[in-house]
């Protein structure tokens, strides 16, 4: 037994001890270098020979160790319930074993695989202060060999709890990091996807005398909806309006491969309706994702103002006059690209007069929705489109105004673009 | 829309689509359907729009890839009840030849029974 100023003492320097652990623990987050602070203050606070400390992992029902000391840095898992680790986290309850060898929970496997003699075993559950267990701690051998006694236990109990709140604290720390990573890598994804884009290229656009305006506006962060304008050659423009099924990263790449054939392909001089069935025999090459896109394409005469185009299944466009007329482009027969192979597209013409918007959108704008479920509709686009306007920015100005008005706080539900055109 | 309704009779699978089918609940039907064609026993499919208020480009794709599934199984997918809200979206995306559909739910069973 000890003497009363030797147990005080025994508890200052507990005491002591813990605090300075804890104050140590408290300042890793990184989950490996904290699990290994812990078993490296455990072994010495409690005057052991060595440590182990066992996580439970809930989502597989098992214990895993990176750090049981003489061990090598090996990652070990077993089940839950197996051994007196697996006994100590069931039961919640610290277990004592004076001698390991007598004891028939005891597995000498780890003792023969190492060389080191287990004499005397204590093993402790890591509980949370909200109740929570996150694993168990375990030291072998006292120092003076002599098995583990209550002010042991206690002061092992102890270690634990602080432990425990510091494992769980690093755990949510790593689950947030990953749910950072994954945002970024979204954010990433949709910068990438609105750099595909043409800008407004006032340069270009001035020395070629065309007026072209765009707006797009995804509804997730990385959206379906796309849109292109080129030069096919010095007197013809392309103007491409496009939604893939879908949203996310999977709908971004099929995106970018669409719009990459689409170019390609109107560059060797093909008219629309032969572009769509190119590009859809090749899009029909790529998966079997099921992704499809609708796509409006239309190849301009800038000198004539002449507008041959086609359709794979995508809103029709309105031409606008500068009075205000409106008149939606004659359907023409189209499938959206990457459903079914040898589709035979329409070819439609049509002709910009000099003033004329030529206003292409997605369903964005007309399947836009207010806090009630109603739709914006094309009847209100066409009401809209209805009036004189000034340039095409002032047109693209005005439908998201209305939108905006229409759909008030009610979520975006669908990606949501218009590409303007004037004729000059 | 979480829960889809169904029966399963004589190897034909009538699902009925409540509510929207968007960005949003296109996912759970894709589940959904994927789950009840693995085990082999649907050899048709009739999917009943009757009480469906709206389709989006992405539930479009859920049906193409279930049109393709039933195709490569020897089976049939039969869509009925199509509103002219729902007929619309099929019609711009030039969907409506691509797809077997009928007027009626009895319709469209007596069509994948065949």
């Amino acid at each position: 037994m000890s003497s009363p100023s030797s147990q005080t003492d025994i508890a200052i320097r507990n005491l002591d001890a813990l605090l300075e652990v804890a104050t140590q623990i408290g300042a890793v987050i990184d989950l490996d270098e904290l699990l290994e602070l812990i078993v490296s203050k455990t072994t010495s606070v409690m005057d052991a020979e060595r440590s182990s400390l066992f996580c439970y992992d809930p989502q597989t029902n098992e214990l895993w160790s990176r750090v049981a000391e003489g061990l090598g840095s090996e990652e070990l898992r077993f089940p839950a319930e197996q051994g007196i680790a697996g006994e100590t986290l069931t039961t919640r309850k610290i277990i004592n074993i004076p001698n390991a060898y007598e004891d028939a929970r005891f597995n000498p496997s780890f003792d023969k695989a190492t060389g080191f003699k287990t004499r005397s075993v204590l093993s402790v559950p890591l509980i949370t202060a909200g109740g929570n267990v996150v694993g168990v701690v375990q030291v072998l051998n006292k120092s003076n060999g002599e098995p583990f006694g209550p002010d042991d236990e206690k002061l092992l109990m102890a270690l634990g709890t602080q432990a425990a709140v510091a494992i769980q604290r690093s755990q949510l720390v790593q689950v947030q990091l990953e749910q950072q990573k994954t945002h970024e890598a979204l954010r990433l994804a949709a910068e990438i996807q609105m750099n595909m884009l043409p800008r407004n290229d006032e340069a270009f656009l001035k020395q070629k005398r065309l007026e072209v305006a765009s707006y797009l506006k995804p509804a997730k962060e990385v959206g379906g909806d796309f849109y292109d304008y080129f030069l096919v050659d010095e007197n013809h423009l392309a103007v491409v309006m496009g939604d893939v099924s879908d949203k996310g990263i999977p709908a971004a790449l099929f995106m970018a491969i669409t719009k990459t054939l689409i170019k390609s392909v109107a560059r060797n001089g093909l008219k629309p309706d032969q572009v769509l069935r190119q590009v859809n025999d090749d899009l029909l090459l790529q998966s079997d994702s099921g992704m499809f896109v609708t796509i409006f394409l239309g190849i301009i005469d800038i000198s004539s103002g002449e507008v041959a185009y086609a359709n794979g299944g995508h809103g029709s466009p309105y031409q606008v006059t500068p009075s205000g007329d409106v008149v939606k482009f004659q359907p023409v027969p189209g499938i959206a690209l990457g459903v079914t192979d040898a589709i035979e597209f329409g070819a439609g013409m049509t002709h910009l007069a000099t003033g004329n918007y030529l206003v292409t959108y997605t369903d964005g704008v007309n399947e836009a929705m207010d806090e009630d479920g109603a739709e914006y509709g094309y009847g209100r686009l066409e009401e809209l489109l209805n009036q004189k306007f000034d340039s095409s920015t002032l047109v693209i100005e005005a439908i998201l105004d209305d939108v905006d008005a229409f759909v008030q706080k009610a979520p975006q539900s669908d990606d949501l673009t218009v590409l303007v055109y004037r004729h000059l | 829309m979480t829960d889809f309704p169904y029966e399963l009779s004589d190897s034909v699978l009538m699902v009925t689509l409540d509510g929207r089918l968007d960005t949003n609940t296109s996912p759970q039907l894709e589940k959904f359907l994927a789950e009840k064609l693995e085990t082999g026993q649907v050899k048709g499919l009739v999917i009943d729009f009757e009480p469906t208020e709206y389709i989006s480009s992405a539930g479009l794709r859920i049906l193409l890839m279930a049109a393709k599934k039933m195709k490569s199984s020897g089976g049939k997918l039969i869509l009925c009840a199509l509103s002219d809200h729902v007929q619309e979206v099929f019609d711009i995306a030039g969907f409506t030849p691509v797809f077997n559909i009928e007027a009626t739910r009895d319709l469209a069973v007596v069509a994948a029974q065949n």
